[in-house]
């Protein structure tokens, strides 16, 4: 399984990085880490992932753009939103525009492993 | 414009707390909010995150803590990279995440920008919206940080 992780923050990129390598989800690899949406479409072309986590308050190009695009150049990619934006209309807009999953800032680690455990299963 | 609801301070306490026990186990202590001085924002501590509020509220939030207390928040995350720019990255994803967490009361049409981050006490920074910004004292251990809440409603 191929991961990439976009987040504007270099200290939610490195703990998602850090939680998967500990537990090992299956056969993980992460291919990639971006920290806007601009740099994030770039390395989804490059490394072919299956699976992404996605910020959506980021610079340069939002997660909900961002989301949009990948599902135009890959439809079967995964695609996790961990977004602190709690409400639930931004919610709706990213699984409209193709995420599979939404999961809230701030998460325990139990949290994260388990909706990436859900949507790896799927992929 | 239109002062906000204690009800709607209320939501930041909240989302101070659960920040703290989601990230370590153990939930920051919040006494409450009170209104700081006239026009100063009292960013007193190390490193300061910022947040600009814009769509049917205006203002900023801020959230200041010590050098200390971010390092223990990175200790506590097993961050193993304690550098200035990972602390200033800390308080941004803070002021972030609490201003994010509130938009499930005040909806999307409260909108949030990316955030901007500081090193050092920004004394010239003065309130953006009120004349007495809100000012919650955070605790968290033996740590003390403040989320400063300087919004309005557009009416």
């Amino acid at each position: 399984m191929r991961l990439l992780i976009v987040d504007d923050s270099s200290i939610v990129r490195s703990r998602i990085a850090r939680l998967l390598g500990a537990n090992g989800l299956g056969e993980t690899v992460i291919v990639g880490m971006a920290k806007n949406g601009v740099e994030a479409i770039n390395l989804f072309v490059q490394t072919r992932p299956d699976v992404v986590t996605m910020d959506l308050t980021m610079p340069e190009m939002d997660g909900v753009q961002c989301t949009e695009a990948m599902m135009r150049l890959n439809p079967e990619a995964r695609i996790l939103v961990v977004s602190a934006l709690s409400d639930k209309a931004t919610a709706i807009k990213a699984l409209q525009k193709g995420a599979q999953g939404f999961l809230y800032k701030p998460f325990s680690d139990e949290q994260l492993l388990s909706a990436l455990g859900e949507l790896m299963a799927e992929a | 414009m239109g002062d906000i609801t204690e009800r709607e301070i209320d939501v930041f306490l909240k989302a101070v707390g659960r920040y703290f026990e989601q990230i370590t186990e153990e939930a920051a202590l919040v006494q409450g909010a009170y209104l700081g001085e006239r026009g100063q924002l009292p960013l007193t501590y190390d490193f300061t995150g910022m947040i600009a509020i814009s769509g049917r509220y205006a203002g900023c939030i801020y959230f200041s803590a010590p050098r200390q207390m971010i390092r223990h928040l990175l200790m506590a995350m097993h961050e193993p990279n304690q550098s200035d720019e990972n602390l200033i990255d800390a308080v941004g994803e803070i002021a972030n995440t609490l201003a994010g967490n509130a938009r499930a009361h005040f909806g999307e049409h409260m909108e949030i920008s990316v955030p901007i981050s500081l090193a050092g006490a920004p004394e010239r920074i003065k309130s953006a919206v009120r004349a007495r910004p809100y000012v919650i004292r955070v605790h968290w251990k033996h740590y003390e940080a403040a989320l400063i809440v300087d919004i309005e409603r557009k009416d």
